[in-house]
Parts: C-alpha cells; structure tokens; sequence
C-alpha cells in the first residue's frame, strides 16, 4: 500500500496531465478524422480521375483484398452509359528512404496500363522524387500490363515493357516497378476469379 | 505576475529570439526542419506556423504547471506535453491542408524532437509567468519563421524562379538544380549564417 501511495506522490501530475492531453487528443481526433478521411477518398478520386479521363464516376469492384501484405480496394471506372473503362487501386512497396503509395490504372480488359501517380512518397529532392516527373510517368501509359523491366538506357517513347531508370535513383525506379509487377499480376488474377474480367 | 516581469522587458524577450537569441541563426537549433522543408516557401510557412503553434501552447503549459513540477518529472512532462500539440498540428495540417500534410510528410511529427521547443520550455516557460512564456514563444517562432523563410525564398528563387508558386524570375533564367537538393540547403544555410556572423562581428 505504502508503494501505491510513494507511486502516487511521486507522479500524480504525469498521471493527470496524461489522463487530460488524452481526452483532448481523443477529442481532436474525433472532431478531425471524417475531414481527414475526405481528403484522403478526395485526393484518392483525383489521382483515379486523371489517370481513367474517361470515368465519371468510381465504385469498388473487389474491397479488402490483401496484396504484398498490404490491404487494398480495387476500383472500376465506369463511363456515362455506366460501362467499365478501367480499374484503378492503391500500390504500396518500399522506396529509398520509406513507403512509396502509387495509384496505378488498367483499361477495362486488363492489357494496357494507363499509368500510375504518386499518392504518398518521401523520396530524395532531386533524384526519387523524379518519380512525380511526367517523362518517367508517361513510360507506363499504354504499357502491357504484364511484367515489366527496368533498364538504364532505352527509348522512353517506345511502349513496351521496358521502363528507364532515373539517373541516380535506381531504387526508386526498382521500387516503382517492383510495385507494379507486384500488383498487377494479383489484381488480374483476382479481378478473373471475381468473373469481372475474362 | 511574479517579479520576473518586472525585471525582465517584455519586448527585449520578444526581440531576443528575432536576432540577439535567434532559435536558427544564433543557437543553430531546430536544423533538421531547416534543412529539410525549404525547397519551396509555402512548406517553410506551413512548417513555421505549426512550429508558432506547438511552442506557444506548451509553453503556456509548461509556465501554468511550472510550481507543480518535480525535478525527476520534469523532461518526461515536457515531452508529453509537446508531444500533444505536436500530434493535433500534425491532424490540423492533415484536416485542412492535406496536400502540404503530404508535401511535408514527417517533418510535422518531427516537431516533437525540435530542440528549440523543449529548449524554451527548459530555459524560459519553466522559470517565467504566463505573459513572458508566451512573449517568449512569438518571439523565438518569428525568428524561427524569418530564418527558414529566407532559406526557403532564396532556394524557391534559384532553383524554380519563383516565390510562393509565382514567377519572378526572367524567361531567360536558367534554373539551378543544385537548389532544390539537399546541398542547395546546406550551402544557402551557411551563406545566411555567414552573414549574419558578419553584421554581428561588424557591429560588435
């Protein structure tokens, strides 16, 4: 008892202060978490927009399936008359100097790509961040969506299933592809099983 | 109000940390944000004023409970209480400017290890009155604000030609690289306090 007590008087402020910077983390958190997941479902819509131009609207084909560990939504693109366009879903893979999320994109029958955009990444100024960059981007538009390559040298115009590396930022140009190889094979055999794709 | 207020002017502290005590430029504290989100202006200010925000309210803090607290408590009150402030900026930041939340990526959390905050909590908030801990707070954040701001217009200039996002600059400038690396930081940074050592060596 005499320790419960020796305890109490020693740290009865930490216990308090503890007990009321909680109740107003809670608080805050309560209050700002829908705002901050709008923004989120927000950001997510326009980076699918961009990439599928031709979706009005987006709504989950396959939820919660779990790829490299990570838990993910697939999404369709449907079109004015309501026809599938394209799918779209979040990557996660790990870049240089932390996790790299992409927003990657597949035209209706899963055979081409329709590119990918950076949701999250802290990549090095200058050299990774050049993922953001559209020469590199543009790469990925209309590539096969099968397993892709990376290389140091090659035309970057040429649509195929050759992707050139950023000059000083191997990695994160392995770590773009590694995600696509990654994903791409999973949500197409998902999407088949699914029956939403042949 | 204790006697410090009376021993101690309100705008000579206020003042203190623009120039004489400057958190960046003087103390060289708070360098890891310094270097590392002033590529561009808006991220320096986003940056500044949840720096303004974390320092002024755990300084409040800290100078309400400083009667309170016992020398064996004192630097884990300090963290939990930063640690706080930091963590409702860093949902403010998410909340209402999602884009610089993801611009800045770690650096708001990373507030919580900034020197500058627990430095001011040590040497002023736990010695002082709520009037000059806040005084203190405003102070020392303004300075902090004017020194990465001037790294962060100076890199924004030369390695993009603009300022804010807008252009300033010639057509005909040739942007610089080198700028918006983390050597641009490093080598602007040194400039600037070289300069400032200059003035001061000058006038003293």
């Amino acid at each position: 008892m005499q320790i419960v007590k020796f305890f109490i008087q020693k740290s009865w402020l930490l216990l308090i202060a503890a007990f009321c910077f909680g109740v107003l983390l809670a608080v805050t958190n309560a209050v700002l978490s829908p705002m901050i997941e709008k923004n989120r479902i927000e950001a997510l819509n326009q980076k699918m927009r961009h990439l599928i131009s031709d979706a009005n609207t987006f709504e989950p084909a396959v939820e919660g399936v779990v790829i490299a560990d990570a838990k993910t939504t697939i999404y369709k693109g449907l079109n004015d008359a309501n026809e599938p366009v394209g799918f779209a879903f979040v990557g996660i893979g790990s870049g240089f100097a932390d996790k790299i999320q992409l927003v990657i994109a597949m035209d209706a029958k899963c055979q081409k790509l329709k590119g990918f955009q950076v949701l999250m990444s802290n990549e090095t100024p200058g050299f990774g961040d050049k993922i953001k960059e559209k020469w590199f981007q543009g790469q990925f538009n209309d590539a096969p969506a099968d397993k892709l390559q990376l290389s140091k040298s090659g035309n970057i115009e040429e649509k195929d299933d050759t992707i050139v590396s950023i000059t000083g930022a191997t990695i994160s140009s392995d770590a773009v592809v590694s995600v696509f190889n990654t994903y791409i094979k999973e949500v197409k055999n998902i999407l088949k099983k699914e029956g939403i794709i042949q | 109000m204790s006697s410090n207020t009376n021993t101690i002017s309100l705008g000579s502290t206020f003042s203190r940390g623009i120039w004489k005590e400057n958190p960046v430029l003087r103390l060289l504290l708070g360098m890891c944000p310094t270097l590392a989100v002033t590529g561009a202006l808006k991220p320096a200010i986003t940056m500044s004023i949840c720096v303004m925000f974390v320092l002024t309210c755990s300084n409040i803090v800290v100078s309400l409970m400083r009667n309170l607290l016992k020398p064996h408590l004192r630097i884990m009150m300090f963290t939990l209480t930063i640690a706080t402030f930091v963590t409702i900026a860093d949902l403010a930041v998410k909340a209402f400017a999602y884009e610089m939340s993801q611009t800045l990526g770690p650096y708001i959390p990373l507030i919580i290890v900034n020197c500058i905050i627990i430095g001011r909590a040590e040497a002023c908030a736990s010695k002082n009155n709520l009037v000059v801990s806040i005084v203190d707070a405003i102070g020392m954040s303004v300075g902090f604000a004017l020194a990465l701001c001037a790294v962060a217009a100076a890199r924004e200039l030369l390695a993009a030609g603009t300022l804010m996002d807008f252009s300033v600059m010639p057509d005909k400038f040739v942007p610089w690289a080198a700028m918006s690396m983390p050597v641009g930081a490093f080598v602007v940074l040194g400039l600037l306090l070289g300069f400032i050592n200059a003035i001061t060596n000058k006038s003293s």
